[in-house]
C-alpha cells in the first residue's frame, strides 16, 4: 500500500443519521477522500448508501459526526441544540446526480442547463448558454438542446442531468445508482460520459450496482453494510479478493460465481 | 303552437348588452380570482396553523353552500354589515371572485401537491436559493399543472354567473328573461339564450382536452 501526503478532499468522522427514532442507517460512518479519487461505494439495498451521498449534498439533516471539504468543515452536528449546520457557500462545489430523472420538465435542455449558473452565479446568459451548448456537444447532444426533457430517452435525460451539474464547475461528483432506472442497452452511454469525466480526474464518489462499471471507474471500492463501512480498500481487493466474510458474500452474489 | 325564432333578431342589441355583462363579470372574476385560489392554495399548503386553518374554514364554506345564497348574502347582508352602498357589478364581482377563489384553490392546492419532492432536491444540489426554487421551478409547473382544471373552473363560473340575474343584474339570463317575460315566447328566447351560454363555454371544454393533449404530453406534466 503506497502512502499518499495529500490533504483529505472528503472527510466523513464518526456519521451519524436515522430516520424517525427507530430507522438507524448510518452508525458512525468514517471515510476519507483524496483528491483525485474516485470512490465506488457498494453494498446492500437499504445499507444507507443514497443516505450518504444525500447527506454529502446537505439534502439530510444528520444525527451527529462531521464532513469537511478541502479542509472545511461544511457538514456537522456538534452544537447543543443537534441542528445540522451546512455551509452552502461549500456546498456549492459539489455536484449530484440521482437515479431518478429529476429535470425541470417544464424547461429545455438548454434552460435545464443554464438555469442555475444564471441565478446562482449571475452569469450572462449569452455566456452560460455558450458554455452549455459546448458541453452538450460534447455529450453527444448537440441537436437536442432545444429539446424537452420528456422528448428524450432515459440515456439522453440522464446525460443532460450530468452536464447541468457540470455547468457550475463541481469540484467533486456524486452520483447515485444513475443508470438503474434505464433499460439496459442505454447503460453504456450514461457510463461513458462518467468515464470520461473520470479520464480529466474529476473526484467522484459513485454509488452502483453495476460491478463492471464499478471495476473499471473506480480506483478505490468501499463496501457498506449495516450502516458502517465494512471494507475499504483497491478496487482489486474489495472486487476481487474481499478480505471481510460479509464482502465475499455480498460479491458472490452480485456476481454469481467467484473471480 | 308556431315557432318564430325571429323575433330574437329585435332582441339582438338587448342579447349582446347581457352578453358583454355576463362575458365581463366572467373575465374580472378569472382574473381575481384564480390569484386569489394560488394565494389560498399556498395557504393551505402552508405550515402555519393559523394560515392552513383560516383557509381552510373559507374553502370548506364556499364549497358547501349554495352559490345563490352566497350571492344574496353578498348583496343584502354585505351592505348592511360594511354601512356602504355596493354596486349590482362590485357585488357580483365580489360574490363571484370569493366562489372562484375557493374552487381555484383546490385546483392549485392539488397541482402543488403532485410536484414530486425529486425537483426540491435538483434544486438543492444545484443551490438554487429558495426564490428562485418557487419563481423559476414550481410556480411554473404548478400553474402548467393546474391549467385544464382552471378551464373547467373558468367554465363553471362562466355558468355560475348566471345566477346574478336573481338579485337583478343584467346579465344575459337577466335579459333573456325579461325578453321572454314580455313576448311570452319562452321556448324561443331561453333556448336562444342557452344556445348562446353553449356556444361559449363548449369550445372551453375542448380547449381543455386540447392543452392536456398538446401542451402537457409534450412536457409529460
Ligand atoms: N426518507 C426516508 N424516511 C424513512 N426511511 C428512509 C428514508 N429514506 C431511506 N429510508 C430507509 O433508510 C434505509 C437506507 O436507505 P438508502 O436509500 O440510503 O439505502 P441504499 O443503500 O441506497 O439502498 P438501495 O441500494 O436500495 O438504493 C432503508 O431502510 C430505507 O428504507
Ligand atoms: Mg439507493
Amino acid at each position: 500500500m503506497t502512502m499518499s501526503f495529500s490533504a483529505p478532499l472528503v472527510k466523513i468522522q464518526s456519521l451519524h443519521k436515522s430516520y424517525g427514532p427507530h430507522i438507524q442507517v448510518l452508525k458512525g460512518l468514517d471515510i476519507e477522500m483524496k483528491p483525485g479519487e474516485r470512490v465506488v461505494v457498494i453494498g446492500p439495498s437499504g445499507g444507507g448508501k443514497s443516505t450518504l451521498l444525500r447527506v454529502m449534498m446537505g439534502l439530510e439533516k444528520i444525527d451527529s459526526g462531521s464532513i469537511s471539504f478541502g479542509g472545511k468543515p461544511y457538514i456537522s452536528s456538534e452544537s447543543a441544540d443537534r441542528k445540522t449546520e451546512i455551509d452552502t457557500e461549500v456546498r456549492r462545489s459539489i455536484g449530484m446526480v440521482f437515479q431518478h430523472y429529476t429535470l425541470f420538465p417544464h424547461l429545455s435542455v438548454i434552460q435545464n442547463l443554464i438555469l442555475a449558473p444564471c441565478k446562482v452565479r449571475g452569469e450572462s446568459r449569452a455566456s452560460a448558454t455558450k458554455r452549455a451548448q459546448a458541453l452538450l456537444e460534447r455529450f453527444g447532444l448537440g441537436a437536442k438542446a432545444n429539446a424537452y426533457p420528456a422528448q428524450l430517452s432515459g440515456g439522453q435525460k440522464q446525460r443532460v442531468a450530468i452536464a447541468r451539474a457540470l455547468m457550475l464547475d463541481p469540484k467533486l461528483m456524486l452520483f447515485d445508482e444513475v443508470t438503474s432506472a434505464l433499460d439496459p442497452e442505454l447503460v453504456a452511454e450514461v457510463e461513458q460520459v462518467i468515464l470520461q469525466l473520470a479520464a480529466q480526474s474529476m473526484p467522484m464518489m459513485i454509488v452502483t450496482h453495476d460491478m463492471w462499471f464499478a471495476k473499471n471507474i473506480a480506483s478505490r471500492v468501499i463496501f457498506c453494510a449495516g450502516g458502517v463501512v465494512v471494507e475499504d480498500g483497491p478496487p482489486e481487493q474489495v472486487l476481487g479478493a474481499p478480505k471481510e466474510e460479509r464482502t465475499r458474500d455480498f460479491i458472490d452474489r452480485v456476481f454469481h460465481i467467484r473471480h | 303552437m308556431a315557432l318564430d325564432f325571429s323575433i330574437i333578431l329585435r332582441f339582438q342589441e338587448a342579447l349582446a348588452l347581457g352578453l358583454w355583462t355576463t362575458v365581463k363579470l366572467t373575465l374580472i372574476c378569472v382574473v381575481l380570482g384564480c390569484s386569489l385560489g394560488f394565494f389560498i392554495g399556498l395557504a393551505r399548503t402552508s405550515r402555519s396553523t393559523l394560515l392552513r386553518a383560516v383557509s381552510s374554514v373559507y374553502v370548506e364554506f364556499f364549497r358547501g353552500t349554495p352559490v345563490l345564497v352566497q350571492l344574496f348574502w353578498i348583496f343584502f347582508c354585505l351592505p348592511l354589515i360594511l354601512g356602504v352602498e355596493l354596486s349590482n357589478l362590485t357585488s357580483g364581482v365580489i360574490a363571484l371572485t370569493l366562489y372562484m377563489g375557493a374552487i381555484t384553490s383546490e385546483t392549485f392546492r392539488a397541482s402543488l401537491k403532485s410536484i414530486g419532492p425529486e425537483q426540491l432536491d435538483a434544486c438543492v444540489a444545484l443551490g438554487l436559493p429558495r426564490r428562485v426554487q418557487v419563481t423559476n421551478v414550481i410556480l411554473p409547473q404548478a400553474v402548467l399543472r393546474a391549467i385544464p382544471t382552471l378551464l373547467s373552473n373558468c367554465v363553471s363560473l362562466f355558468k355560475e354567473s348566471a345566477l346574478v340575474s336573481a338579485v337583478g343584474m343584467a346579465d344575459l339570463m337577466f335579459v333573456g328573461q325579461n325578453i321572454s317575460n314580455n313576448t311570452a315566447r319562452p321556448i324561443e328566447v331561453l333556448t336562444v339564450v342557452a344556445l348562446i351560454y353553449f356556444l361559449i363555454a363548449f369550445p372551453l371544454t375542448r380547449a381543455v382536452t386540447l392543452v392536456e393533449r398538446r401542451v402537457l404530453a409534450k412536457l409529460a406534466i
